[in-house]
C-alpha cells in the first residue's frame, strides 16, 4: 500500500525535466516534495494521476501501473488519489456545494438528498458550510483552498495531492491549511503529498521531506534528517539563504 | 528562396496538425454517443445558456438583415418595375444563403466564441485537470453536451431568424421600399417554397456542428495563460468562418 | 412585494445607466481616435505599417477563400432561380456586379474582418490590460487610445478599403467562373460592368470605408474595458466579436437605406 516512483524520468522536448526520481509514500505520511520554483516538483505529482505520462520510469499507487493503464482505468486510480490544484481549480459555473457535490454525484450512487447531505459535512470539515452558496469568484483564496480541500475529500480518497497549498495565501490562512493537512493525515489514515517551498509550513507539517535539485530526489528522508544535514545545498534551502551552491534555474 | 518553402512547409506542417486534433476531436465525441455517455445536466444548462441566451442577438441580425435584404432587392426591381418580385427574392435570399451564413456568423460569434474562453480558461485555471482528478471525463462533462446543444441551439434559432428576417424585410419594404404587404406577401408566399427553408436548415444544422467542433477543439488546446485565451477565441472564430463558408459553397452544391 | 418592486426597479435602472455609460465611454473612445488621427505626425509611421501587414496581408488567404466561395455560391442560387423561370441568362452578369460592388461584398468583407480584426484587436488589448501594460503607459503619460488604437485604425480603414477591392475582383472572378462552368454562361456576358453607376461605387467605397473604421474602435473598447481575472480577455475577444459584427450590420443597414432613398434613387 503506497505510492512508488522507480527512476522516473519526463521530458519535455529537449527540455530534461526529472531524470531519475525515486520515492515512495505510505498512508499516513506527510511527505513534502520541497525545491527552488520551476525545478519540476508539481511535474513530478502530476505523474501520480496520469495527468502527465513518464519518458520512461515507473510510477505506480498501491500495486497499479500508472503509467501503463489506459485513460479509462486511470478514473479509477483518480478515485483513489485527489488532488488539490494551486489556483484550486473550482468549477467557475457551479455555485461550493455544487463543487463538492459533483464527483460524488458522479461516482457513487446515492440518492440527490444523501448526496448535499455528504457535501454540507464536508464543507463543515473545512469550515466553509455557512458560504455553501456563493460562487468561487465570490470569495477569497484562502476560502476557495479550503473548499477545494473539501472537493478533494469527497471520495474519500487514499491519497491527497496538494500543489503549493499554501502559496499566495496570508500567513493565518496558510496555517489553517497545514492544520487541515494535519487533520486529514491522523484521522483519515491518508497519504499526503505536498509541493511546496514554504518553510513554515514544511517544518510545522511534514513528517518527510523529498528534496527535487537538478531532476532527481537530491534527499528523502524524515524531517530530522534535514534538521541535521551539513550539506550545503540543503542548508542553503532550509535558511533561504541568496548565497551559497545552489542553482535557480531562470535566476 | 528557402525562407519560403520552410514557410510553406511550416504552414502545411501545421494544418496537418490542426486538422489531425480536430478529427481526433470528432472521433472522441462520436465515441461518446455510441451509447450515449453524457452528463444530461449539463446538457440542459447549455441548451439554455447558449439558446435563450442569443436570442436577442439572433433577432437583431436577422431583423437588420432583413432589411438590407429588401433594400438590395428593391434596387434591382426598381429598374425593372417588378416589384411583385421583391418577396420572392428577399424570401429566397434569406431562407437559402445570407440567413444562415449571417446568423451562423453571428452564432459562432456569440456562443462559439464564449465557449472557447470558457473552455479556455477552464485549462488554464487546472479546471480541467481537476475534473480529471477527480475521474471525470471531461469529454462527457464538459465536451459532448456543447457540440449537441450547438447543434440543435443554431438549428432553432435559424428558424427562429427566419421568420425575424421576413418581418423586417416586409416591413422595410413597406417603409423605404415603396412595396405595400399584400404586393410582399403575395410574391413572397406564391414563389419561396419549403424546400428552400429545408434547404437553409440543413445547413444551420451543418454550421451548427463545425461552431461546436472548431470553438471546442480552440478551447481544449489553450496555452499560455489568459492572453492565449484571447488568442484561442480569435482562431476560434476565424476557422469557425472559414468552416462555415467553405461548407456553404459544398451544401449548396450537392442539395441542389 | 415593494422589495420585490424596488429590486426590479434598480434593476432596469442599473440596466440603463449601463448602457449609457457603455454609449459614452465608446463615444468617448471613438472621438480620442479621430482627434488622434488629425495629429497624427507620422511618428508612428512604422506602427502604421505594421498594422497594415497584420491587418492586410494576414487576412489576405481568409478573405480569398471566404468570399471566393460565397461568390460562387451566390451566383449558383442566381443562375439556378433564373433556370426556373426564365432561363435567359445574359443579365446574370452585369446584375451580379452591380449588386456586389455596392452590397454584398462590402458587408461580407466587413464581417469577415470584423471576426479576425476585431477579435485580433481585443485580444491584444485585452492582454495588454490584465498584464497591466495599459496602466504602465498610463504612467508615462500616454493616451492608451492614441498609442494603440490610432495607427490600428489607419490601417484599418486603408486595409478593409484595399481588401474590399480585391475582394471585388475575386468574387467577380469566381462568379464568372461559376457561371461559365455550370451554366454555360460566356465570359464575355458575364463581364459587362456599364450597369454599375458612380452611385454605386459611392455606396460600396463608403460602406467599405465606415465599416473599416469601426470595427477597430468597438473592438478597441471591448479590450480596453477588459475585467481582471483569467476570463477577461476571452470576454472582451467575445465581445468584440459579435459587438463589431453587429455595427457591421447596422451600419451597412443605415447606408443601404439612405442610398437607396438619394444617389441609387431613379
Amino acid at each position: 500500500m503506497s505510492i512508488i516512483f522507480k527512476d522516473v524520468h519526463r521530458y519535455f522536448g529537449s527540455k530534461k525535466v526529472l531524470t531519475g526520481v525515486n520515492m515512495s509514500v505510505q498512508p499516513g505520511e506527510k511527505l513534502f516534495v520541497i525545491g527552488t520554483s520551476g525545478v519540476g516538483k508539481s511535474v513530478t505529482i502530476k505523474h501520480i494521476i496520469g495527468l502527465l505520462k513518464p519518458t520512461s520510469g515507473e510510477v505506480s499507487v498501491d500495486g497499479v501501473r500508472v503509467d501503463k493503464v489506459s485513460e479509462k482505468e486511470l478514473f479509477t486510480i483518480r478515485r483513489k488519489v485527489a488532488m488539490v490544484f494551486q489556483a484550486s481549480a473550482l468549477f467557475d459555473s457551479l455555485s461550493l456545494l455544487e463543487n463538492v457535490m459533483l464527483p460524488i454525484r458522479k461516482h457513487l450512487k446515492l440518492k440527490d438528498a444523501e448526496v448535499r447531505k455528504k457535501a454540507m459535512a464536508l464543507l463543515d470539515e473545512v469550515g466553509m458550510l455557512k458560504h455553501a452558496g456563493l460562487y468561487p469568484s465570490e470569495i477569497g483564496d484562502g476560502m476557495r483552498k479550503r473548499v477545494a480541500i473539501a472537493r478533494a475529500l469527497s471520495l474519500d480518497p487514499a491519497y491527497v495531492l496538494f500543489d503549493e497549498p499554501t502559496t499566495g495565501l496570508d500567513p493565518v490562512s496558510a496555517r489553517r491549511v497545514d492544520s487541515l493537512i494535519s487533520q486529514l493525515a491522523t484521522e483519515r489514515n491518508a497519504g499526503c503529498i505536498i509541493v511546496s517551498h514554504d518553510l513554515v509550513s514544511i517544518f510545522s507539517t511534514a513528517t518527510k521531506i523529498a528534496m527535487v535539485y537538478k531532476g532527481i530526489i537530491y534527499k528523502e528522508g524524515p524531517i530530522e534528517d534535514f534538521h541535521s544535514s551539513t550539506d550545503p545545498v540543503i542548508r542553503q534551502f532550509l535558511s533561504g539563504s541568496s548565497s551559497g551552491p545552489m542553482e535557480t534555474p531562470g535566476f | 528562396m528557402y525562407n519560403l518553402i520552410a514557410k510553406i512547409g511550416e504552414g502545411a506542417l501545421n494544418l496537418c496538425h490542426e486538422t489531425g486534433g480536430l478529427l481526433h476531436l470528432l472521433f472522441m465525441v462520436i465515441k461518446s454517443l455510441f451509447p450515449p455517455r453524457f452528463d444530461p445536466g449539463e446538457f440542459l444548462r447549455n441548451l439554455y445558456k447558449m439558446g435563450v441566451k442569443s436570442v436577442p442577438i439572433i433577432i437583431l441580425t436577422a431583423f437588420f438583415t432583413g432589411g438590407i435584404m429588401v433594400i438590395q432587392a428593391s434596387v434591382f426591381v426598381k429598374r425593372f418595375g417588378a416589384t411583385s418580385l421583391v418577396g420572392w427574392g428577399a424570401g429566397y435570399a434569406v431562407f437559402r444563403e445570407v440567413g444562415p451564413i449571417l446568423l451562423g456568423l453571428m452564432f459562432s460569434g456569440r456562443v462559439g466564441s464564449n465557449n472557447t474562453a470558457e473552455l479556455g480558461t477552464m485549462v488554464v485555471t487546472e479546471q480541467i485537470d481537476g475534473l480529471k482528478a477527480l475521474g471525470i471525463d471531461p469529454m462527457q462533462y464538459l465536451i459532448v453536451p456543447r457540440v449537441l446543444s450547438m447543434i440543435i441551439m443554431l438549428f432553432l434559432l435559424t428558424i427562429i431568424g427566419d421568420v425575424i428576417a421576413i418581418v423586417g424585410a416586409a416591413l422595410f419594404g413597406i417603409l423605404i421600399a415603396d412595396v405595400s404587404f399584400a404586393a410582399f406577401w403575395t410574391s413572397f408566399s406564391q414563389n419561396v417554397h419549403v424546400a428552400d427553408v429545408v434547404h437553409g436548415l440543413i445547413k444551420a444544422g451543418v454550421f451548427g456542428f463545425i461552431v461546436s467542433l472548431t470553438s471546442c477543439y480552440a478551447g481544449m488546446t489553450v496555452r499560455g495563460g489568459a492572453v492565449g485565451v484571447g488568442r484561442a477565441v480569435n482562431n476560434a472564430v476565424v476557422t469557425a468562418a472559414l468552416g462555415i463558408v467553405i461548407s456553404d459553397y459544398f451544401l449548396t452544391y450537392s442539395l441542389s | 412585494m415593494t422589495g420585490k418592486l424596488y429590486e426590479m426597479t434598480a434593476n432596469l435602472g442599473g440596466f440603463v445607466t449601463g448602457i449609457f455609460a457603455a454609449a459614452l465611454s465608446l463615444f468617448s473612445i471613438a472621438m480620442r481616435t479621430f482627434r488622434g488621427v488629425f495629429r497624427f505626425r507620422g511618428r508612428a509611421q512604422g506602427e502604421v505599417l505594421k498594422q497594415m501587414y497584420l491587418i492586410g496581408n494576414r487576412s489576405l488567404i481568409f478573405v480569398t477563400v471566404t468570399l471566393g466561395a460565397l461568390g460562387m455560391v451566390l451566383v449558383f442560387q442566381v443562375c439556378l432561380q433564373i433556370n426556373k423561370i426564365t432561363g435567359d441568362q445574359s443579365q446574370v452578369g452585369p446584375e451580379f456586379i452591380k449588386g456586389m460592388i455596392h452590397a454584398f461584398v462590402p458587408i461580407l468583407t466587413a464581417m469577415m474582418l470584423a471576426t479576425r480584426v476585431g477579435a485580433g484587436i481585443a485580444a491584444e488589448t485585452g492582454s495588454m490590460v490584465v498584464t497591466e501594460q495599459i496602466d504602465a503607459l498610463r504612467m508615462t503619460g500616454v493616451d492608451p487610445v492614441d498609442f494603440i488604437l490610432v495607427p490600428r485604425f489607419i490601417a484599418s480603414v486603408v486595409m478593409t478599403f484595399v481588401l474590399g477591392v480585391y475582394a471585388m475582383v475575386i468574387v467577380i472572378v469566381a462568379g464568372a467562373f461559376m457561371a461559365h462552368s455550370s451554366f454555360g454562361v460566356n465570359y464575355n456576358v458575364f463581364f459587362v460592368f456599364d450597369k454599375v453607376t458612380g452611385g454605386d461605387l459611392f455606396i460600396g467605397s463608403l460602406k467599405l470605408i465606415v465599416h473599416g473604421g469601426a470595427i477597430p474602435i468597438v473592438a478597441g473598447y471591448c479590450g480596453l474595458t477588459t475585467g481582471r481575472g483569467s476570463e477577461g480577455v476571452g470576454n472582451a475577444t467575445t465581445r468584440a466579436v459579435i459587438n463589431s459584427s453587429l455595427a457591421v450590420i447596422i451600419i451597412d443597414f443605415i447606408i443601404s437605406g439612405v442610398g437607396l432613398l438619394t444617389v441609387q434613387k431613379i
